[in-house]
């Protein structure tokens, strides 16, 4: 089996987010393997969050905003 | 009625918070006429058969300072916490590890390794190691085994209540041991310590302002002694804001910076990267090349952020398989 690693999205609800919803709306396709959590704004990160989503299993995390 | 029967006991320790029960000055004498002390190691000459011998549940309350460290502390602390109703961590390595816990950046093997053939003030020439058993033509000696890590008591046994510090202030210990007599001690779990952050007991003044070059550490430079300002603003690295209060700003008061040794505050998982957001935050770098140059001037950085409290953070220390 191929390694599929898990990936933890941070997006700001004003810019990355919208990408990511507009993304749909425009039927992109794009792998499952990216979870999101939408934040209001990149500003709210706390850097336990990061650490957080690595100790809990993920192998990427990925900040957009 | 029969006076409620305590028991203190350390582990792996430095005897700096035996040292702070007994600093409750005169009011030690109330607290010994108010109790009956059955077992204390580094006080009373009790022995483990004394401890083995009580029956279950018979301690009122048990106050533990240190962090386990190896089999002996893990079976007494274990024993002691079937023989207790309640359990107290006393200091910051007890509730989180403290600084013997910083060794949790090696293992154990690396550890011996350098103590018994690298340090330049030992004469090894055999080489041999600490073996937890060894058969003596009298019989088989045994020593307790050291552990890969250092843990917190409470990752070993239930810990009702916790009091901070490194060694926690007399007043606090006061506080608790008075709210243990007079029956008025929150629903556990719960810590005995101020409210807030330790910048709410500090008497400096921040600038909201402030942006800082440099970080300094206090044994490159003295904090200039007349000052009220913000350590902090004046590029000194102080933990006081991802602290919990309690300690009255001891330390900055003598104007060393805060090291955190009250732990983290409510609400906070990880305390080092919480402090890693207030630094990045003053931090005075336009790019990111300028950013990296300015923190990566700090030195020991693990230590600075996770002094007292590793084996309890998110990074947890090194990885061990």
């Amino acid at each position: 089996m191929s390694f599929e690693p898990k990936l933890l999205g941070f997006l700001c609800n004003w810019c990355a987010y919208a990408g990511a919803d507009l993304a749909g709306v425009s039927r992109m396709k794009y792998p499952p393997n990216l979870r999101i959590i939408r934040i209001m704004c990149t500003g709210r990160l706390d850097p336990q969050m990061v650490l957080k989503a690595f100790a809990e299993g993920a192998d990427g995390v990925f900040i957009g905003g | 009625m029969a006076k409620p029967k305590v028991a203190v006991y350390w582990s792996a320790a430095c005897g700096g918070c035996d040292v702070k029960v007994l600093d409750t000055n005169e009011k030690i004498l109330d607290i010994a006429a108010a109790v009956d002390l059955l077992f204390w190691p580094i006080a009373l000459d009790f022995k483990y058969k004394d401890v083995e011998e009580m029956a279950d549940r018979e301690i009122d309350l048990c106050i533990i300072n240190g962090g386990i460290r190896n089999s002996e502390q893990e079976h007494i602390v274990k024993l002691l916490r079937r023989k207790s109703k309640v359990v107290a961590a006393l200091g910051a390595c007890a509730i989180s590890g403290g600084i013997p816990a910083l060794a949790n950046l090696y293992d154990a093997q690396s550890i011996l390794d350098y103590v018994y053939h690298k340090t330049t003030s030992i004469d090894n020439f055999q080489g041999p190691l600490p073996q937890p058993e060894y058969d003596a033509p009298e019989g088989r000696l045994t020593i307790p085994k050291f552990y890969d890590s250092v843990f917190a008591l409470d990752q070993m046994i239930d810990v009702q209540y916790y009091i901070p510090g490194c060694p926690p202030p007399p007043s606090l210990i006061v506080k608790a041991l008075t709210a243990f007599l007079q029956g008025t001690l929150p629903p556990p779990p719960a810590t005995v310590a101020g409210e807030g952050s330790v910048c709410d007991e500090c008497p400096r003044e921040r600038n909201r302002e402030a942006k800082v070059k440099k970080w300094k550490r206090i044994a490159q430079f003295t904090p200039p002694a007349d000052t009220k300002k913000c350590l902090l603003d004046e590029g000194f690295f102080c933990l006081g804001p991802a602290t919990q209060a309690g300690c009255e700003a001891l330390c900055i008061k003598a104007n060393i910076p805060c090291e955190g040794c009250m732990g983290k505050p409510q609400g906070v998982t990880d305390r080092g990267s919480k402090m890693l957001s207030y630094i990045a935050s003053l931090t005075d770098a336009s790019t990111e090349e300028e950013a990296k140059k300015i923190l990566n001037d700090v030195v020991d950085q693990a230590g600075l952020l996770y002094r007292f409290d590793l084996p309890k953070s998110l990074i947890g220390g090194r990885r061990k398989e």
